[in-house]
């Protein structure tokens, strides 16, 4: 946790990186190539979804294992409203997926946040798969194993149909998903430097402390949950319709597993460290899947050398090597 | 729909190699506080394993009803890759905050599952119905494989073993007294080390016979080590974390139930099993028998 | 008349307390009154932790209440007895380990406004809320660390800040838990003289302490609780719990008995 006094100082450089970066992401459907273009997607989609998933890890202390469930509840609201319901607002699938995510997580949260470490991890994970279970058994509803079709939506009321799907992809949907991304990556700013953030980042330090300087632990985790759990909706519902395709394997625990990865390998402790993860752990599959098919080895590997090594991800690892440079000087 | 006593038999059977694998998560956690989530993965190498020995076993020529010996000994043998495991990963996060023993658990699971499909493959292996050399027992009313019986047996032996190991013997006090109070035991000059090491040896060895036990039943898949954690971790939540006797009753609760979906509304089998272990959660979450703090 | 003008600020009524077999309070009954430095004494065991840990609604008594003013609160839990006006500070050090000095006091304050919901406003730029996180320090003598780490802090400032936490949630009552132990003697008559004239500024009513060191006690209290086995021994004044030789010699070790019975013969 920086304190407040190093982040002011270096406001001003950072925000220029940033914006920086943010004009090159911006750019990337001008010189990259097509499939490039849909792994930057995709990692939009996940970094939505992580960045809301670290305020319940890195600011909150809780490690979820069924974080996947929310993304799915997402992606299906998507695969639902355009396949089933011929909605075919993009606006009305991000609206509705977060509404029903979040009656979710009030529920699910209000369980699962009396309790904390292992057991919260294993609830979580419970859930996770009990809505696995629900998505594979009740075929007739949703499709099973197979899953469901996710139609084109309409990005702000424009029907972009005629325009061929790699052009919609890497054009419109990409600048679309790319400004949802930097919009709710604000929120989260906001979300993190206010007396809330704080107070959450105290339950993480010590609960009982907290609880002593009348911190409610236990209310304020669950708002921490539901807000997680709307970003990793709003990011399921735009992966959705850039896969075309839902299914139930989006909900396995392994799958949360991978959200947990991306944010540790990124860095938990740093702001920007899950979306660090996200866009390094994307690039790095698909260039390791083409190596091998046995690419959960290597990842394995990876995250094991994480935790025993660098837990602080990549983020950390960087701030360290800052931190001894200025020691040096 | 078969009789309530098939379904029992079938239930116990299920439970007897789950009580295999949740000994091992429990004693683990115990001792190391690890929540071991690979158990289910060294579960998956002890039956694919157990597959390699048996299949070179019966055709080496011999006698097939004897195929159980190998099998038993793959068990037990394929265990001790634990130490591997334990020294060269394992050590590293004791005493870490449980997130990342979590996740170093996930990492070997991951690790594993590519390691199975490397050796052999993705598609289902079995032991060709091996476990049918035994014939069947019409047990009051029920047929019952005889197989199933003799695994029901091993269980229950290895069951009463592990309670006189930690009742009457030197090893199952050290257990005990690092279960409850680690500084202690390290202050009396117990050797932490060693008996880490010896502890995680055990709760590998019995995930891999587990294994290797219920494979002549039922097919290998690659993701059967995935799949179990969920059981097992269903088994220890009812039972409660930590608790040997837990780790019995829940695994004959989860394995009876598992069998009653089965046979009654199979869309509902692992939805029952979820929903008992949120109910348990939220009603008791120390589980029948456990004392840890949640 | 000024019996009756005195309000029991904190009372406890026939607190009793088992684990299992053994009896940690038995039957132990008193009345705090405005504006009263209290010292509970003991030896170890003699129930002291396991009161306050009741008199915080940490734990719930087996029969017995505890009030506040004119309410009950008998195990009410740490978090809504502090937005009642009672806080308390702990015997081992409880900290935010990663936070400020600031940021660790900014809890307190942020949680006593009610601010803690608000989740859109920068906590950076809330001039109330980290002026006076920094008046606070100020009254502690931490200013000038305010931007240590508190893990980093020296063991003796740990404890000045986790007391200091407790009064920047402006209490009425405070309860502070051996709030000199693991402190240098040298440091320990600093401490307790920050800790009254900071809780005249805050304008904290009463102060109840545990505390073993009794030179401490006998110079700051205006009451002396002593505890033997789960029981009070004697609720009194420091002059008259002196002369009183069952407390000496139980609570106060041979060494001051000895001492008190010479200069008794002395006179």
């Amino acid at each position: 946790m920086k304190t407040w006094q190093e982040i002011t100082s270096l406001k001003n450089v950072k925000i220029w990186v940033l914006i920086i970066i943010g004009l090159f992401l911006l750019g990337i459907p001008l010189f990259a190539s097509q499939f490039l273009n849909y792994l930057m997607l995709t990692f939009f989609a996940y970094a939505i979804t992580v960045i809301g998933f670290n305020l319940l890890f890195g600011y909150t202390g809780l490690l979820s294992f069924g974080h996947a469930l929310f993304m799915t509840v997402g992606a299906y609201t998507a695969a639902f409203l355009t396949g089933k319901f011929s909605v075919l607002y993009m606006e009305a699938i991000l609206v509705v997926a977060v509404i029903i995510s979040s009656i979710l997580a009030a529920l699910i949260g209000a369980i699962c946040v009396r309790y904390i470490k292992i057991y919260f991890a294993m609830l979580t994970l419970a859930f996770g798969m009990l809505f696995y279970t629900f998505l594979l058994k009740f075929y007739y509803l949703t499709g099973g194993d197979e899953g469901m079709r996710v139609l084109r939506p309409y990005l702000l009321g424009f029907n972009l149909s005629e325009i061929p799907k790699m052009q919609y992809l890497t054009r419109s949907y990409y600048i679309y998903t790319f400004v949802i991304l930097v919009i709710l990556t604000f929120v989260m700013w906001k979300i993190v430097s206010s007396p809330f953030g704080l107070c959450l980042k105290a339950i993480r330090d010590n609960p009982e402390k907290a609880e002593y300087l009348g911190v409610s632990v236990k209310r304020y985790r669950w708002y921490a949950f539901i807000i997680s759990g709307a970003y990793a909706a709003i990011g399921g519902a735009l992966l959705a319709p850039a896969i075309g395709q839902v299914d139930p394997g989006l909900t396995y625990w392994t799958h949360s597993g991978t959200l947990v990865f991306m944010t540790l390998l990124g860095g938990f402790e740093n702001f920007f460290g899950p979306l660090i993860g996200g866009i390094v752990y994307i690039f790095l599959q698909d260039k390791v899947m083409s190596l091998t098919t046995y690419w959960r080895f290597i990842f394995g590997a990876i995250l094991a050398f994480l935790v025993i090594v660098a837990p602080g991800g990549i983020a950390g690892v960087v701030s360290s090597l800052v931190k001894k440079e200025k020691r040096d000087e | 729909m078969e009789t309530i006593l098939n379904i029992l038999f079938s239930g116990v059977f299920n439970a007897s190699t789950l009580f295999l694998v949740a000994a091992g998560l429990q004693v683990v956690f115990g001792v190391q506080k690890v929540f071991n989530l690979a158990c289910g993965s060294f579960y998956a190498l002890g039956a694919y394993f157990g597959i390699v020995v048996v299949k070179s076993f019966v055709a080496g020529g011999f006698p097939k009803p004897l195929f159980i010996a190998p099998l038993i000994g793959a068990g037990l043998l394929l265990g001790f890759i634990g130490p591997i495991f334990e020294r060269g990963l394992i050590k590293f996060v004791y005493g870490r905050d449980e997130t990342f023993q979590l996740l170093l658990t996930f990492a070997i699971v991951m690790m594993i599952e590519d390691v199975i499909k490397f050796i052999w493959g993705t598609s289902p292996q079995t032991m060709g119905g091996i476990d049918l050399v035994y014939g069947q027992l019409n047990v009051l009313g029920a047929t019952v494989p005889v197989y199933n019986l003799i695994v029901i047996l091993c269980s229950l032996i290895i069951a009463a073993l592990i309670g006189y190991i930690l009742l009457n013997t030197k090893f199952g006090r050290i257990i005990r007294a690092t279960a409850d109070k680690r500084e202690m035991s390290e202050a009396l000059g117990i050797n932490m080390t060693l008996v880490y090491v010896k502890v995680f040896t055990l709760g590998t060895v019995l995930g891999t016979l587990g294994g290797a036990l219920v494979i002549p039943a039922t097919a290998a898949v690659s993701e059967m080590g995935v799949e179990l954690i969920v059981l097992a971790f269903a088994v220890v939540v009812i039972g409660g974390l930590g608790s040997m006797k837990g780790a019995f009753i829940g695994a004959l609760i989860v394995g009876v139930l598992k069998s009653i979906a089965i046979s009654t509304y199979p869309e509902l089998e692992m939805l029952t099993i979820y929903i008992i272990v949120i109910a348990v959660l939220v009603i008791k979450p120390q589980g029948l028998f456990g004392g840890a703090r949640v | 008349m000024n019996e009756e003008k005195k309000m029991a600020i904190l009372s406890a009524s026939d607190l009793r307390k088992y684990y299992g077999e053994f009896c940690a309070l038995d039957g132990v009954s008193f009345k705090i009154n405005e504006g009263e430095f209290v010292s509970i004494i003991g030896p170890n065991g003699a129930g002291k932790t396991t009161l306050i840990n009741v008199l915080t609604g940490l734990l719930t008594p087996n029969t017995g209440k505890v009030f506040y003013k004119d309410r009950e609160i008998t195990g009410i839990g740490p978090e809504k007895l502090s937005k009642l006006g009672v806080a308390r500070s702990f015997q081992l050090v409880n900290i935010f380990p990663n936070f400020t000095v600031l940021e660790f006091l900014m809890v307190a304050i942020v949680s006593r406004l009610g601010k803690g919901t608000n989740f859109y406003s920068s906590l950076l730029r809330n001039q109330e809320v980290t002026g006076e996180a920094l008046e606070v320090a100020k009254l502690f003598g931490l200013e000038e660390k305010k931007n240590v780490l508190a893990k980093n802090l020296p063991q003796g400032d740990k404890k000045l800040l986790d007391v200091a936490s407790a009064f920047a949630l402006q209490p009425e009552v405070i309860l502070l838990d051996e709030p000199t132990s693991g402190v240098s003697t040298s440091e320990k008559n600093k401490i307790m003289e920050i800790l009254v004239s900071a809780s005249k500024e805050i304008g904290i009513k009463s102060i109840i302490q545990v505390e073993h060191d009794m030179d401490i006690v006998f110079s700051f209290s205006d009451r002396i609780i002593a505890m033997h086995q789960g029981k009070i021994l004697a609720d009194a004044t420091p002059q008259e719990i002196e002369k009183n030789e069952e407390v000496v010699c139980t609570v106060l070790g041979q060494k001051e008995c000895f001492k008190i019975f010479s200069t008794l013969l002395k006179r």
